[in-house]
């Protein structure tokens, strides 16, 4: 069969990139211009800056993806672009590139779902045999689905309020650390002990997630202190939200494994790059002799080349969208 | 060769090609998802005419003030195809395709839902100091007279064109005016 090219653009939140990605595995290129010195000053994505930032970068990161690559936009088969979920003022400067290379080149459009995207990273350097479990981590995402093949998702359950990126990132800034959240906390937690006793997040018999009920008790902890001009200490606290967080996470897996069957587990999204959660992923699919996928560092954090991943069961099925497509900060992907 | 006229600024969506100094075919739409409709529109454009894009030689866009998102989209637009094609662009604001219209010193602005934004400029459309944004109570005291959402005359903008500079298409940026929140702090 004919190598199929796909030149895949991402810009969901604060990274502008794109790569060339050959039969769904073969990174030829892959460029990324992130912009977080620039949100670090405001403790956070500022979405308006991101946009803005996107829109200066874009020519750029096509010039160097293709300079990469050796490659003309002439010899891609498609042009793929995320188009939800992220920042909707984002999401359009990157699909409108890919629309107007699509309009220019005469190239079929392939729209990608973020999430199934990071699902898709684990394809990249790995082969994704069905069916599996996926876990999504992230910002905005705590899910936990069956993938019983390409594109076929069921979904066992998802955070019924907070993502455990965002209590991440909540964390932090309670007990005074700088954006980016998520890998501050798991730095501190790293030096610490866990010497505070946190509420462990829903106990019951679903598979859903809350991290709400533990920030709040992070929050209101760090309060009684201040207001008892107590001194806390942040790498074990780090280190208790931590462990609990991400144990959470475990327990619903080994439901998982041991109600489903499924000896496969793919993690992705933000989240799946903190070592600890590998660390214990790891562990309990020893303990289940089961299959454990996270992606290595560059492919777990936003990237263009898992959007190309992604796009590729979508190329051969033909599954090609029209100009009319528009960003969507919220898709669920079942 | 043809050039193309891009507007993405506001509601109004405005695409024109336009050859030898006249105008082959102008296309409007009102349209509150740009992102929808502009490609969409430039495609029955190019099509209409049994043109593709390698028969431009330019690109006029307006970058601004407006719509942060809208003016993005025009943006973008001329920044992939003028990179990807190698086509010169060439950029203005809305305020100084206005003041094309008036052989004099005018005011010109453009309304927005909290406000306006402004550029004043002498009789050879020259800006006058920066422009600007009022908020709409900053603009109840505001005693100038002032040309309020007038209409671009596209003829009068290629001619104005013809001898502007070229922008390096990696560098073109839209004109936002309006401070964002966390500017202000």
């Amino acid at each position: 069969m004919k190598d199929v090219y796909i030149l895949a653009i991402e810009s969901s939140c604060d990274e502008t990139s794109m790569a060339i990605v050959k039969n769904g595995k073969e990174v030829i290129s892959l460029s990324i211009a992130t912009q977080i010195k620039t949100h670090e000053n405001y403790g956070g994505v500022v979405p308006e800056i991101a946009s803005r930032m996107h829109t200066e970068a874009i020519t750029l990161v096509l010039e160097d993806t293709l300079k990469k690559a050796n490659m003309k936009i002439e010899e891609v088969d498609a042009i793929a672009v995320t188009y939800a979920p992220g920042l909707t003022g984002s999401l359009i400067v990157g699909i409108e590139a890919a629309k107007t290379l699509s309009l220019i080149y005469n190239k079929p459009l392939i729209a990608v779902n973020h999430l199934i995207g990071h699902i898709y990273a684990n394809n990249i350097e790995d082969n994704m045999e069905f069916p599996l479990l996926a876990l999504i981590v992230s910002g905005g995402h705590t899910e936990l689905l069956i993938m019983e093949s390409d594109y076929k998702f069921k979904k066992l359950g998802e955070t019924l309020d907070d993502a455990i990126g965002e209590a991440y990132d909540k964390v932090a800034r309670v007990i005074g650390l700088k954006y980016p959240g998520g890998p501050n906390v798991e730095k501190y937690a790293l030096e610490g002990k866990h010497s505070y006793n946190l509420p462990k997040p829903v106990m019951d018999d679903t598979y859903n997630f809350s991290y709400s009920g533990l920030k709040s008790a992070i929050i209101n902890l760090v309060h009684n202190a201040e207001q008892k001009g107590e001194e806390i200490n942040k790498y074990d606290l780090a280190r208790s939200f931590q462990d609990v967080a991400i144990d959470e996470l475990v327990r619903k897996v080994e439901k998982a494994f041991l109600e489903t069957g499924i000896k496969r587990l793919v993690v992705a999204g933000g989240v799946s790059a903190n070592k600890y959660l590998k660390e214990e992923m790891d562990k309990l699919c020893q303990k289940y002799d089961a299959k454990l996928m996270i992606p290595r560092l560059l492919y777990c954090t936003d990237n263009a080349a898992m959007i190309g991943a992604a796009a590729y069961p979508l190329y051969l099925k033909q599954e090609f969208i029209d100009y009319k497509i528009n960003a969507s900060s919220h898709v669920d992907i079942c | 060769m043809y050039s193309l006229y891009i507007d993405t600024h506001y509601i109004e969506l405005v695409l024109a090609l336009f050859k030898n100094e006249k105008i082959v075919c102008i296309k409007k739409l009102e349209s509150n998802k740009h992102s929808e409709n502009t490609i969409n529109l430039l495609n029955e454009l190019l099509i209409e005419n049994n043109i593709t894009v390698d028969n431009l030689k330019e690109i006029i866009v307006i970058n601004g003030p407006g719509s942060f998102t809208g003016v993005r989209i025009g943006v973008v637009i001329a920044k992939i195809i003028g990179y990807t094609k190698n086509i010169n662009i060439k950029a203005l604001s809305y305020l100084e395709a206005v003041s094309l219209n008036y052989d004099k010193d005018v005011i010109v602005g453009l309304k927005d839902r909290n406000g306006i934004f402004i550029g004043e400029f002498d009789k050879e459309h020259n800006l006058v100091d920066d422009y600007y944004y009022l908020s709409n109570k900053e603009f109840e005291s505001f005693d100038k007279n002032i040309i309020i959402d007038d209409v671009v005359d596209i003829l009068k903008v290629i001619n104005y064109m013809k001898d502007k500079e070229v922008i390096n298409p990696h560098l073109l940026k839209p004109l936002y005016v309006k401070r964002i929140e966390v500017e202000k702090c």
